[in-house]
């Protein structure tokens, strides 16, 4: 069944990616045409198909050794905030998320 | 007098180690080659000209010292720009990250570097890493150095263009569907997608994490060996958990020859819909050129590739929209400004930030994996996974390696491919790999008579069976340099060699 503008407008919701109204007419023809051609897929008969959900599929996980390792990984916090596009102090910075406080600091 | 053009990274490294010149003197060749030439290619986002004066510098001040140098000193490198170097912005080609400074430097960049290499810049690719022609990058196009009215394949094409216009000795690339390969055969240069985990990724911005890898862009076989030597040879990348030990000396064999090793070819493949005749025949005469040096030739069969690009094209926009949901405007990249609520803020920063190939293979991605259909293509997808997986392991029990297209067609012109499922299509060669991690390399074979472009052959192998790939490369290297096709192997593309680049 293809995809509607309202399915379509409810998937970019959930992606979070404002479309205009163009925009959204021209993703559904997009979505409908790329999901046609995901068709194959669904003819098979995959009855006892293990999925192969990574290309190494024998190998274990590796796991890093259990210390804190500052020196290398962690980055130090004015680097980690330099490409931030708005930061106060050591912290990002965002629009409130609890309530419709005004109150800024 | 020569040419950087003239010189494969193998000599550059030579002739810093005795002495023939400096790697600060090739370092200023190769930017004088870059300002010559990248008007009419466009292939860097970024020049580094300080970062590649400062790097020649060191190794020339090691060299100096008596300090040993290593096997890349002084070759010029360009950086695909998904890939993190300090120093430089690592943009993706996208107005998400269009003021983005490194902040580390990416494992497979800093293993060139302590190799000895000079990093010249960053170059162009489709946003994101999502496109075949690099005409999806933000900021602006690239040419094909053998005909700049036609795209250089994608979506590492600023790599590939850069090698085959000589601003650069080797590029490094990466490869999701085909990426590396692709533009690898439509510039006319070497491009090896290697083995899932043979080298890391750490640093490089991810796409599709089951199926990304790093490989170099080289003009020589010997010069793609010597790069995969500098980013396997430290082993494996504690900083990637998919990162495997590959310890293998990539020159060892390189010139080993084929004689009683077996080569397959898939007919159906061959009779493919969308496949033209110049790659047809050119195929068929490095087939001939394998066989006249001793390789067997079986055939092989692929029942389940027909279903790859389906399979992939579920897998592949999932894992980029897990991947790419970390832009969210807030500790990096584009924000949107003077926004009420953080969902606003989010929600207009992905809309402003990514260009339009970037939203529909994330929008695919949102709802392949939405609740209801999950369960209709991304789980089946990864179960044809499987079946293409054995496909390939049946295949590799009667041969060594597989010879097929790179891609079905040479470098076509801007604007003649711009239906977006249309474009998907033109991977169907070289997608079956990333679906099961197995290494490729794309061989250019010279010019088709028709198109007078670049045309490629591509060699698949089992997973890290690398080397002997190369071992193959080389082969038809060899068949080519003797006179199949253009000749001469891959040489700078004509209207750019000799603009700059005289050492």
């Amino acid at each position: 069944m293809a995809l509607s503008q309202d399915d379509v407008a409810g998937i970019a919701d959930y992606a979070r990616i404002a479309l205009t109204p163009d925009e959204l007419e021209q993703m559904t023809t997009y979505m409908n045409e790329a999901v046609e051609l995901l068709e194959p897929i669904r003819e098979y008969d995959l009855e006892g198909v293990e999925p192969t959900f990574h290309p190494i599929g024998d190998l274990s996980n590796v796991m890093g050794a259990d210390v804190v390792d500052d020196s290398v990984r962690a980055l130090p916090i004015d680097r980690a905030l330099e490409n931030a596009p708005s930061a106060h102090g050591r912290y990002f910075r965002v629009p409130s998320i609890l309530g419709d406080s005004e109150e800024d600091f | 007098m020569a040419s950087l053009d003239s010189l494969s990274a193998a000599q550059i490294a030579a002739g810093v180690r005795n002495g023939d010149f400096t790697a600060t003197e090739v370092a200023q060749a190769a930017l004088d080659a870059i300002d010559g030439r990248e008007k009419d290619v466009q292939a860097f986002l970024q020049v580094s000209a300080d970062l590649a004066l400062k790097a020649a510098a060191q190794t020339d001040a090691r060299r100096a010292a008596g300090e040993k140098i290593g096997p890349l000193a002084g070759v010029p490198v360009a950086f695909k720009d998904n890939m993190h170097l300090v120093g430089t912005r690592t943009t993706c080609a996208s107005r998400m990250l269009e003021n983005y400074e490194s902040v580390f430097t990416a494992t497979c960049v800093r293993r060139m570097l302590d190799a000895g290499a000079t990093p010249v810049g960053k170059a162009n690719m489709d946003e994101f890493a999502f496109g075949s022609t690099t005409e999806s990058s933000a900021f602006h196009r690239t040419n094909n150095p053998w005909d700049t009215s036609r795209v250089p394949g994608g979506s590492s094409g600023g790599s590939a263009a850069a090698v085959a216009a000589g601003e650069a000795t080797l590029a490094l690339g990466s490869d999701t569907g085909g990426s590396i390969r692709q533009p690898a055969s439509f510039c006319g240069v070497v491009g090896m997608k290697p083995t899932y985990g043979a080298v890391s990724r750490y640093g490089v911005v991810a796409f599709g994490s089951s199926l990304d890898q790093v490989g170099p862009f080289g003009r020589r076989v010997e010069d793609v060996a010597l790069a995969m030597n500098a980013l396997t040879a430290p082993g494996r990348d504690p900083l990637d958990s998919t990162s495997q030990d590959c310890a293998v000396d990539f020159l060892e064999h390189l010139d080993d020859p084929v004689e009683g090793l077996s080569v397959g070819v898939v007919p159906q493949l061959m009779e493919a819909k969308g496949l033209s005749q110049e790659v047809r025949d050119a195929l068929a005469a490095a087939l001939d050129s394998l066989r006249d040096q001793g390789a067997r030739v079986v055939e092989v069969d692929l029942p389940n590739i027909a279903s790859a690009i389906a399979a992939y094209y579920v897998i592949a926009p999932c894992e980029a929209f897990s991947n790419l949901a970390r832009f969210d405007g807030v500790r990096y990249g584009y924000q949107e400004p003077d926004c009420a609520t953080l969902a606003q803020q989010t929600s207009l920063s992905r809309a402003h930030g990514f260009g339009e190939e970037a939203k529909r293979r994330q929008m695919l991605g949102a709802y392949l994996l939405s609740s209801g259909v999950y369960e209709k293509y991304y789980y089946p997808a990864q179960q044809v996974r499987t079946l293409i997986t054995q496909d390939y392991a049946r295949a590799y029990q009667s041969c060594d390696v597989i010879l097929l297209p790179s891609a079905p067609t040479t470098a076509w012109r801007f604007g003649d491919v711009s239906d977006p499922t249309q474009m998907y299509a033109s991977d169907m060669f070289t997608i079956s790999n990333n679906i099961c991690g197995n290494g490729g390399v794309s061989v250019p074979l010279g010019l088709s008579a028709q198109t007078h472009m670049p045309v490629s052959a591509q060699l698949q192998g089992p997973a890290f069976s690398d080397r002997r790939l190369l071992r193959f490369a080389r082969a038809i290297e060899r068949g080519v340099d003797q006179g199949l096709g253009l000749g001469g192997g891959a040489p700078v593309a004509p209207a750019f060699a000799g603009r700059g680049g005289d050492l």
